[in-house]
């Protein structure tokens, strides 16, 4: 008697739970699931902070799907939100909240799906593992332009930054140099992935980069005392942290919002957590 | 004439005009597009200025100069390479050799442009920074030394060309005298080309002005004005590249056209000044 | 002391012309030392099986066979647009234009010819987006406006070498269509087109080279980091010499780098081959005429 009541139970909830995921929304069971039987293009521009997520994310989509294609091009915050403004783009990525003016100009949505940092990099050899706040804006003015005043070899500081618009600079800028001044010769290179490249080439260079971007080949400076990690980030130890968004002008299309709702998803947010940024959820 | 006859001349001539617009079609477009900035008062300050988008300031001139700079130390260090070259190529080298390093140096016009700042940035960058102690390497010296071997190979045919050109009899009166090859081609040929090898020059200039990638790549794109060949420096070709604006209404977007038709003015009077030099009457010995 | 400075004069041409040859030989050697290691199935296909990939059954992550199909592509449509205009110009240039009409349309092609290719871009990129702001939302930066400005910027190639080889024909030939009775239409397609097809043919190969190695035209105009396999010429495309400069500036780690090599090697070796049939072509045109003098 008592086995069979116990194999009835089994059984029920075996089928409850076939039902339940019978019934359970596709993009919950699979966030890939929901871009079946759909094709089209999706253009991705703008912040290159986001361009490792948004490879990873395309990959398994288009493996998924080889019907959808989604493009990737770079650019900088700033080209993101007025390509995607201007609709010349169907996403444009930020690594900086999109401000009220151009949100209320173009109509913009705004999803932020991972939160970030800032840090200040130097190659690896480099002596210099921490600075203080007003060093880092007398480097960056120019001000201090060699290493031995800060306690390295004695050689010329070779400064690297990003071009205005980048949101990494408008970020680094705000938060760490309190809209200090950069000095104008320094070097201008056109993304994240270029500063990292720049910095782990250049044994007296110094830079900013997004702390997603961090590995082996460039060594994160610590600011007054705080080491620019994920966890200083997210518990608010470190000041310069911001969120990764992408943007929509008005609402996505079904496309976009498939490719959302995947940067959402545990899949999704896994990816994000895998290239070293703090996923939302 | 017969009406297919007659069709196809017009076709051709159709062709023709078409072609002949696009150049024009350009010019008037950005024209056009850079119109509000050129009018609006603040042509000097935008020419003359310092690029400083935050303060509002969006000055090309330091991009300007640095385009002159580049320019002008990639051919200088090109020149007297390239004038050896091609003597030794057109007249000093026995016939096989000269052949020979004739076909090289026109397959060197086909080394893509990109490939050169590729080697530029793995291999030149840190040549120069540790020969040069203090500095990034990305610098005006960098970009224009992997710039001269990019406008080589065009100066050295064209220098070639000029060298083909003088008459051979003068050169045989010379020889008659007892004259050596190196006193032939200093005292007969290298006096008659001479309008060849300002040609030569020219075109080199135009295309060292003209190129982006390297000086993307290479010169360190800094908005300051250089004070010296070690500084990391902007050209106009690097500054369109870099400012990707979409908007018409900002004034970056706008000022990409005063660089893009600065370029056009500076290429043109360059092509003027070649099919004038071209022209010229020889000088003769 | 004459005698040392003509002594010198020998070092110098010599001198000049190792150095010249030392340098390329430096960047090419670099290159090849670099990268060679790289190149394999690998490179262009990633982790995708050769065959499905081929057939756009699978799609490429990971290798340049994406880039490699885009710079394909961008060739075959620019030169495609390119060459009707080209060839009917150059035409018209030597068989029709003369006096005045000549040197000026010849002045306007010098002037094309001079432009630098980012002007290009940034007018094709500015038609694009003048377009797309008047007329219709769905004209975006895509393939077709990058072979359409590529075309611009080959188009002087095209009628130069095509108005050359015309007027090379000796005045022999050119007289014996017309001197049978044949009409100066004919002269041109039966004659003088077949006689010039070698040295236009070399002109159309310097074109390719010139379309597959340019980057500055393309990066204003729609080409991008990441698309696959171009499915329609009014999308992104990734192209060959825009993943060596992305890459230059931004691998993320050693294995990115090494694509970056063997996409540059890829690209040299393309133009070469595209430059040495294009020269070859022209030399034994050059010996045909020399022997028939």
């Amino acid at each position: 008697m008592l086995y069979k009541s116990l194999k009835t139970l089994v059984i029920l909830s075996f089928l409850i739970s076939l039902l339940f995921f019978v019934s359970m929304p596709a993009s919950l069971a699979d966030p890939l699931a929901a871009f079946e039987g759909m094709k089209g293009e999706i253009k991705i521009s703008g912040g290159t902070a986001h361009i490792p997520v948004m490879k990873a994310a395309a990959k398994a989509i288009m493996t998924a799907n080889p019907e959808v294609r989604i493009s990737i091009a770079g650019g900088g915050s700033g080209v993101g939100i007025k390509q995607v403004g201007e609709g010349l783009v169907d996403i444009g990525n930020s690594g900086r909240q999109p401000t009220e003016g151009e949100v209320s100009k173009y109509g913009l949505k705004m999803f932020k799906w991972a939160i970030d940092g800032v840090a200040v990099v130097a190659h690896p050899q480099n002596g210099v593992k921490a600075l203080t706040e007003s060093q880092l804006k007398e480097i960056f003015s120019g001000k201090i332009s060699n290493w031995q005043r800060i306690g390295g070899p004695d050689k010329a500081i070779n400064l690297y930054t990003r071009d205005a618009a980048s949101g990494t600079r408008e970020v680094f800028w705000t938060k760490a140099l309190g809209k200090g001044e950069i000095f104008d010769k320094a070097n201008v290179v056109v993304s994240n992935g270029a500063m990292k490249a720049a910095i782990s080439n250049d044994p007296y260079g110094i830079g900013y980069v997004s702390v997603g971007h961090i590995d082996d080949s460039v060594s994160a400076v610590a600011l007054d005392g705080v080491a620019p990690t994920m966890e200083r980030v997210v518990s608010g130890d470190y000041p310069v942290a911001r969120g990764l968004f992408s943007n929509t002008k008005g609402d996505p299309g079904p496309l976009a919002q498939a490719f959302l709702d995947f940067l959402f998803s545990p899949v999704g947010q896994a990816i994000v957590r895998d290239r070293g940024f703090i996923p939302v959820k | 004439m017969t009406r297919s006859e007659f069709l196809t001349k017009y076709g051709f001539m159709a062709a023709a005009i078409i072609s002949a617009a696009v150049p024009l079609a350009i010019f008037i477009f950005m024209a056009l597009l850079g119109y509000p900035i050129l009018t609006s008062g603040r042509l000097f300050g935008t020419l003359l200025g310092a690029w400083d988008p935050i303060h509002q300031s969006y000055g090309i001139l330091p991009m300007i100069i640095g385009t002159f700079i580049l320019a002008i130390l990639a051919v200088a260090a090109a020149f007297p390479v390239c004038l050896g070259c091609a003597a030794l190529v057109s007249d000093a080298a026995p016939g096989p050799v000269g052949r020979f390093l004739h076909g090289v140096v026109r397959m060197m016009t086909g080394i893509p442009t990109v490939v050169y700042g590729f080697v530029g940035i793995f291999l030149l960058v840190p040549l120069i920074r540790e020969a040069f102690g203090g500095g990034s390497g990305f610098s005006l010296l960098t970009a224009a030394l992997m710039l001269a071997l990019l406008v080589s190979p065009t100066m050295i045919l064209l220098f070639c060309d000029s060298f083909g050109r003088v008459t051979h009899t003068y050169r045989q009166a010379a020889a008659a005298l007892g004259a050596t090859t190196a006193q032939q081609f200093l005292f007969v040929v290298l006096p008659q080309a001479r309008n060849g090898i300002l040609a030569g020059v020219l075109l080199g200039l135009g295309r060292a002005l003209g190129d982006t990638l390297i000086a993307l790549m290479l010169a360190g794109n800094a908005v300051a004005f250089p004070d010296h060949v070690f500084d990391s420096a902007r050209t106009l070709t690097a500054h369109i590249a870099l400012i990707i604006a979409a908007d018409f209404d900002s004034p970056e977007f706008r000022t990409l056209f005063l660089c893009g038709l600065t370029l056009y003015v500076l290429t043109t009077l360059l092509v003027l000044g070649v099919r004038l030099t071209m022209r010229l009457p020889g000088r003769r010995p | 002391m004459m005698r040392h400075a003509f002594k010198l004069f020998h070092v110098w041409v010599w001198g000049s012309t190792l150095l010249l040859l030392a340098a390329t030989g430096t960047v090419i050697g670099f290159l090849l030392v670099r990268g060679w290691a790289g190149i394999g199935r690998e490179l262009v296909f990633g982790e995708t099986p050769v065959l499905a990939a081929l057939m756009l059954q699978r799609p490429v992550f990971d290798g340049l066979f994406p880039a490699m199909v885009g710079t394909l592509a961008l060739v075959l449509l620019s030169v495609g647009m390119a060459l009707p205009v080209g060839l009917a110009t150059g035409i018209y240039l030597a068989e029709y234009a003369t006096g005045r009409l000549y040197s000026l349309l010849s002045l306007f092609f010098d002037i094309l010819a001079g432009m630098p290719s980012i002007v290009v871009g940034l007018f094709g990129f500015s038609i694009t987006i003048f377009l797309h702001h008047r007329f219709s939302g769905k004209i975006y930066p895509c393939l077709f406006i990058s072979a359409l400005s590529l075309a611009v910027l080959v188009l002087p190639y095209l009628i130069r070498t095509t108005q050359a080889a015309l007027e090379a024909i000796p005045a022999d030939l050119r007289l014996i269509g017309p001197s049978l009775g044949a009409t100066r239409f004919q002269n041109i397609f039966h004659v003088l087109v077949p006689h010039s097809l070698k040295s236009i043919l070399s002109g159309i190969l310097l074109a390719i080279g010139r379309c597959a190695e340019d980057t500055a035209v393309i990066m204003l105009t729609g080409v991008v980091v990441s698309a696959g396999i171009p499915k329609s010429i009014w999308g992104n495309f990734e192209a060959l010499p825009f993943y060596i400069y992305y890459i230059s500036a931004q691998y993320a780690d050693a294995d990115e780098l090494t694509r970056g090599y063997g996409a540059a090697i890829i690209l040299l070796l393309l133009c070469a081959f595209l430059f040495g049939i294009a020269f070859w072509l022209q030399r034994r045109l050059s010996q045909r005429w020399f022997e028939r003098v």
